[in-house]
């Protein structure tokens, strides 16, 4: 990303994140589609990228994210005990927890990644998420690793 | 063409008419995605999902020669596959295609329109930098199994089963219930055109049980699915009935001998049932069913396994011989035992939380007394003739080797008990106090035990000096039981011990007992802190002492004597001295003055738990005693039976194997205080017992384990759960009128009175029938087709089906919660559920609309929207409440003139002939009133109201708030999703909305598909609805399933995982994380392979391995990076 671009993304003194979404598809994205459906109005930073199932998420690509210039990353899946496949939210979550401090070790902010439960009717709490998560993201400012790391 | 290799990919962006052009720019999108690396055409359009749409690509395809295609329109889980079949029309592999939604994730969500195109721009170069790494896939075909799961059998599962069924397919009908027939089956009328609804349902409940293709499973659950559209391993539990469903004829007899009353689930409590019943006359599968939730905590709590619950319950219903024959079954000395038992089922009775604990034993004792008095000493069964061969001696006639010899005798051994004592009883005559047994009643008991066959020879010790072991079996006895109680006493190794007043408890007692007088002196000290101690302390008391003392080392709370003795006792003037022990006794020519004691204090905990009591050092003071009963233990006297070649445990106790009291020496059993230490008389008779059915399949030379004890056990109801179900009052248990303690200890007469017949029936009906069947198997008796079997097992059954129509139904609203309607509070206050069985010629009041009092009511209220439209229950409409409060004032009028006020916020009456009957009842004087209630209440203001419960309201039309008086209110209650639908939706992978209800595949086209492939919806678990609307949706699932037959071949997801086998090094982590086994490992090349079919395509392995040899394929690594890099670079 140039600097010219790094620029347009602060707007009017505020700076404006780029987060990721990996949302699987029976629950999450289910209910971004909902909030959608629902004329719900959130933040545009995030893009959301669909997975079958939040298990999908390799600790690599929270990294490739971080490295490829995002501020944040949220993961988001079915609820504890209802998840499409069982029980793949569950390796999500530890999956997740590992990645946080293996962040910590390289000195980025753990808050950076974020793990939301969101079932399939809850497209408010989908908007929500991402206007809180936007928020915090916006707190922490700039993910310094996009230029420090290189992979 | 392209060269093989180069991607060409066709971008489209989709309008979809203004949903997307209203916010982001589609042409700015459409010109920046024509100048994207590797796109060879991008255009906009209206609608892309249209035919002209679809054209759009397949034209381009082919003159472009695009190999890739990029469609940003709504979310793919709309239209994903509408453009896979436009490729693959086109000849393109559908999965060269990708979808970018820009309608639900970016139009409908973003304030913005530069914003929204901005964001269109990323997700739509993302998909074009992710469809360049597509790989070409080949979707796998299944073959569809013919056969239909159909879970639910209201009107909806019924439709669907039949229309399948008539099409001459297979149907599983699956129903939890005990009968087909849903809600439908309760309901007395139907609107809008009142006719009856048993009518209209009972000749469809007919077909469906007669049905040559519908497999029936009522009182049944899905327990697991497995698989996938076309094949599912579906695992079905039938819930034992108890009853066998190809004997029963349903005649109704068994319902006459059954003395359990509960309430009935089928008419909400308005009525009570019997344990063994049939929710309704017209059943299908007209087969009865046992209400059986477990066993009574009273029955598991025994240590004998006595069916408390289920001699109260006979008792209750006066068949005093059948109680008496239960009780029988599992112990011997009933009387004995209805007088001395410690009674540990009145601890468990569940009554004890609700007004105290039913007078268990106090029954038992009344139902003995009864029977001896009534019958005589007749062993209450049949006694087949002697098996001289089988011969069995048994050592010791108390109350284990008893129940030893009776249990064995009943079944036809030879049964001789050898007896060291002159009399017989054991501990029952010689240990336990006339007060609390007489020792008549003792002579009866074994007099009774004597008629079943049992030879008892008295004043033969056996071992050592006496009989031997040898000598039994060389006399050609086959096996031989050891019940020779815990009589010797442990001595308490101090100075003094020899002193003359002091005195052992258990000789001591035996003496009192028989009698004897034993001088004790005005001073009684009595040592230890069990039964025997309190037992000699009372007996003491009685034989004139003026002051005894019960001295114990620990503290109170530690006493292992029954509480209510230690009570007694101190009611009787003894004095209880805690942490104190003797250290010597001290006398005077031989004979005892004195008792030097020692304060103790607790210190850590010992073996047994207690804490162990540590003496004061200093603390040592004297009491003047004229006599010392020692009660500080006993022990078996078992060291003659070691010389015979038994093992012997460290306490004394002999060793047996726990489970068939078989001791170390072939035929030898053991049982009772020998084997046990001091117990109590139910722990010997239930350990007798035991040992007899060992002994018996010793004889008959069985494998000694091979089978259970208890073959039919179950676990305790859970008592919070039986108060929430059951209809009671709180009482209290009837008092036995005790004589007083001054009265008590003058004499050795029994201590508590007997209960009359009246206070027995009484007492009998305060059971609250905790397990609902309390098992007295008088419905045995009385069913002629030997169709009941009290012992059944759940079973579980497999099937092979191709699709799934879940029609789950729904459950009423509970009003409790909202107060001011003063549900449960006020009995003129019913649901509509419940009215609607008050409506029913078979309900509780056989069709007559009538309040509780008998009066027919002149005045009722119906109240709409209750836990409906309401942001503190559900806000959603349940659709059917405004049209059944119409005919329920309709029915009022029509049968009992009175007037109805019906109280709504909107009526709702869309539907054939709905608005037609909404202007009849209006017609017909039905006051409607628009306005939500305040409440209801009985606190009235006028003379018009007294007596009457007065509906508070606002009338929104008329601008004021109204009081209407009336006799009678119908909460008009929501429909919920019917319990347990969360379960289902888990097993079957569908969704639920926020309100629990299941989640179609779209809202408007696909209204009973869902999300699962080849899982169809039908009726209310999708969404309230009335009977017409839920017969069609049904009508529509059953279509969707038999086109899914008649296709015979579906088409499933190729997006499964792959391991390459050359990066694989066979770790088995991708096995181990797989929840669908779908991995194996080849042990040859060492990798680990996955089975395509059976994979689901989550992933999660593909996140797992860590040398990233798995791939999901259409999810693989580069494809989601290319995505990544698309939205963020």
């Amino acid at each position: 990303m140039s600097e010219m671009e790094e620029k347009e993304r602060v707007r009017g003194g505020e700076f404006d994140p780029k987060i990721v979404g990996f949302l699987c598809y029976w629950c999450s994205y289910t209910a971004a589609d909902l909030a959608g459906v629902s004329r719900m109005k959130y933040p545009p930073n995030l893009r959301v990228i669909r997975v079958m199932c939040s298990s999908r998420v390799d600790p690599v690509f929270i990294l490739k994210a971080l490295l490829d210039g995002a501020d944040g990353v949220l993961v988001a899946g079915c609820h504890p005990g209802d998840c499409h496949y069982q029980k793949g939210n569950y390796y999500a979550r530890r999956k997740l927890a590992l990645t946080k401090k293996l962040l910590e070790s390289v000195g980025l902010e753990p808050e950076r990644v974020k793990l939301s439960w969101i079932a399939a009717s809850e497209g408010p709490k989908f908007a929500h998420v991402a206007k809180e998560f936007t928020e915090e993201i916006r707190k922490l400012g700039p993910n310094p690793a996009k230029k420090e790391f290189f992979l | 063409m392209a060269r093989r290799g180069e991607p060409r990919v066709g971008v489209y962006i989709c309008h979809c008419g203004i949903n997307i052009s209203y916010k982001v720019d589609v042409n700015e999108v459409t010109e920046f995605a024509s100048r994207l690396e590797h796109v060879a055409v991008a255009r906009e359009y209206k609608f892309m999902c249209s035919n002209i749409g679809q054209d759009l690509i397949i034209d381009d395809i082919k003159k472009y020669h695009l190999n890739r295609v990029v469609v940003a329109s709504c979310s793919p889980r709309m239209h994903e596959k509408t453009f896979r079949k436009a490729c693959q029309k086109a000849g393109l592999n559908p999965y060269l295609f990708q979808m970018a939604s820009i309608r639900e994730l970016v139009s409908w969500v973003t304030e913005d329109e530069r914003e929204a195109t901005e964001k269109a721009k990323d997700h739509v170069k993302a998909a074009v930098m992710r469809v360049v790494h597509h790989q070409p896939l080949e979707p796998r075909l299944v073959d569809i199994n013919p056969d239909v799961l159909v879970v639910g059998s209201g009107i909806a599962g019924m439709q669907a089963a039949l229309e399948i069924a008539d099409g001459g397919k297979t149907v599983y009908l699956v129903e939890k219930e005990p009968s087909i027939g849903g809600h439908m089956a309760k309901i007395d009328k139907t609107f809008p055109t009142l006719d009856c609804s048993a009518c209209i349902l009972t000749p469809k409940m007919v077909s469906v049980g007669q049905h040559e293709n519908i497999k029936l499973f009522t009182y049944s659950q899905v327990e697991d699915v497995k698989g996938y559209i076309g094949n599912f391993d579906v695992k079905i539990k039938k819930k034992p009935r108890y009853v066998l469903e190809d004997k029963c004829t349903g005649c109704s007899e068994c319902i006459k001998g059954c003395p359990v009353s509960l309430p009935s689930d089928f008419e909400y409590g308005m009525m009570e049932r019997t344990a063994i019943y049939r929710s309704f006359p017209q059943a299908v599968p007209n087969v009865f069913v046992i209400d059986k939730e477990g066993f009574s905590p009273c029955r598991n709590a025994c240590p004998a396994g006595l069916n408390a619950h289920g001699y109260v319950k006979l008792i209750s219903a006066g068949k005093y011989e059948e109680a008496f024959k239960l009780i029988m079954e599992r112990v011997i000395f009933p009387a004995s035992l209805g007088r001395a038992c410690p009674a540990f089922c009145e601890s468990e009775c569940t009554r004890s939380l609700v007004g105290g604990h039913v007078r268990i034993r106090a029954l038992k004792r009344f139902v003995s007394d009864w029977y001896y008095e009534n019958v005589g000493l007749v062993p209450p069964v049949e006694i087949p003739g002697a098996q001289e061969n089988k011969k069995v001696a048994v050592v010791g006639a108390g109350p284990a080797g008893l129940a030893c010899a009776y249990y064995l005798a009943i079944q036809g051994y030879p049964v001789t008990v050898f007896e060291a004592m002159e009399k017989p009883g054991g501990m029952l005559r010689y240990a336990i106090p006339e007060y609390r047994l007489p020792n008549d009643v003792v002579d009866s008991e074994i007099e009774f035990i004597k008629k079943a066959g049992v030879e008892i020879v008295c004043n033969t010790p056996v071992g050592g000096e006496g009989k031997s072991l040898d000598h039994f079996f060389n006399e050609g006895y086959k096996a031989v039981f050891i019940g020779i109680g815990a009589h010797r006493e442990r001595a308490m190794g101090v100075p003094g011990e020899e002193l003359e007043g002091v005195h052992p408890s258990l000789l001591f007692l035996r003496k009192a007992n028989e009698g004897e007088r034993v001088e004790l002196g005005d001073r009684v000290i009595v040592v230890g802190g069990g039964n025997s101690a309190v037992d000699a302390a009372r007996v003491a008391l009685r034989l004139g002492a003026k002051e005894v003392t019960i001295v114990y080392r620990r503290s109170r709370v530690e006493m292992p004597a029954f509480p209510e003795e230690v009570d007694a006792a101190e009611e009787e003037g003894i004095k209880i001295e805690i942490l104190t022990n003797p250290v010597a006794f001290h006398g005077e020519n031989g004979r005892l003055k004195e008792v030097e004691c020692i304060r103790m204090e607790l210190g850590e905990p010992d073996e047994s738990g207690r804490r162990r009591p540590v003496p004061i050092e200093g603390s040592n003071f004297r009491i003047l005693a004229d006599s010392v009963i020692l009660a500080i233990g006993q022990m078996p006297d078992s060291q003659v039976f070691e010389k015979e070649g038994l093992e012997v445990n460290k306490d004394g106790t002999l060793w047996v194997d726990p489970e068939t009291l078989l001791t170390s020496r072939e035929g030898v059993f053991a049982g009772g205080d020998a084997t046990k230490g001091p117990s109590t008389i139910v722990e010997a008779i239930g350990l007798g017992r035991r040992a007899a059915e060992y002994v018996k399949r010793y004889l008959e030379e069985e494998e000694l384990k091979a089978k259970p004890y208890e073959e039919h056990w179950l676990e305790a109801v859970d008592k919070e759960e039986v108060l929430k179900k059951r209809h009671y009052v709180v009482s209290a248990p009837a008092s036995l009128s005790d004589l007083s303690p001054q009265e008590r200890v003058k004499d050795f007469s029994e201590i508590e009175f007997a209960m009359s017949e009246e206070e027995a029936l009484e007492e009998g009906k305060r059971c609250l029938d905790c397990a609902g069947c309390c098992e007295c198997r008088q419905c045995e008796l009385l069913c002629e087709a030997q169709a009941i079997d009290h012992h059944m097992k759940e079973e579980e059954v497999e099937a092979k089906v191709g699709s799934i129509i879940v029609a789950t139904g729904f459950k009423t609203f509970d009003p409790s919660s909202l107060v001011q309607y003063g549900y449960k509070r006020y009995p003129e206050v019913y649901t509509s559920v419940e009215f609607e069985r008050l409506n029913n010629a078979a309900g509780p009041t056989e069709g007559l609309i009538r309040m509780k009092d008998g009066r027919v009511p002149q005045r009722v209220a119906i109240i709409h929207c209750v836990g409906s439209r309401d942001e503190n229950t559900h806000r959603y409409c349940s659709r059917v409440c405004c049209m059944y409060s119409m005919k329920f004032a309709h029915l009022v009028k029509e049968k009992t003139g009175a007037e109805v006020f019906e109280f709504y916020i909107d009526i709702r009456s869309p539907g054939k002939m709905y608005e037609e009957f909404y202007n009849r009842l209006q017609e017909e004087g039905t006051h409607f009133i628009r306005g939500k209630v305040a409440e209801v209440t009985d606190v009235v203001s006028s003379a018009e109201e007294e007596g009457r419960l007065v509906v508070v309201a606002e009338d929104t039309l008329a601008g004021r708030v109204r009081r209407v008086p009336v006799d009678m209110v119908i909460l008009s209650v929501a429909l919920e999703p019917a319990q347990g639908a969360e379960e289902i939706a888990h097993l079957m992978g569908i969704s639920q909305d926020q309100d629990g209800w299941f989640i179609e595949l779209h809202p408007k086209l696909a209204p009973v598909s869902t999300a699962s492939d080849g899982v169809f919806l039908a009726g209310c678990c999708q969404g309230p609805k009335d009977i017409p609307d839920t017969v069609s949706q049904a009508s529509g699932a059953a279509a969707e399933a038999l086109s899914l037959i008649m296709r015979g071949i579906v088409e499933v997801e190729a997006a499964t995982s792959h391991i390459d086998p050359d990066v694989c090094v066979g770790c088995q982590q991708c096995m181990k994380v797989c929840m669908y086994s779908a991995i194996d490992y080849d042990a040859a090349r060492g990798v680990c392979v996955v089975n395509e079919a059976v994979c689901k395509g989550c992933g999660l392995c593909a996140a797992t391995c860590p040398n990233k040899a798995v791939t999901l394929k259409h999810f693989n690594n580069e494809e989601i990076f290319s995505e990544l890099e698309g939205v963020l670079l």
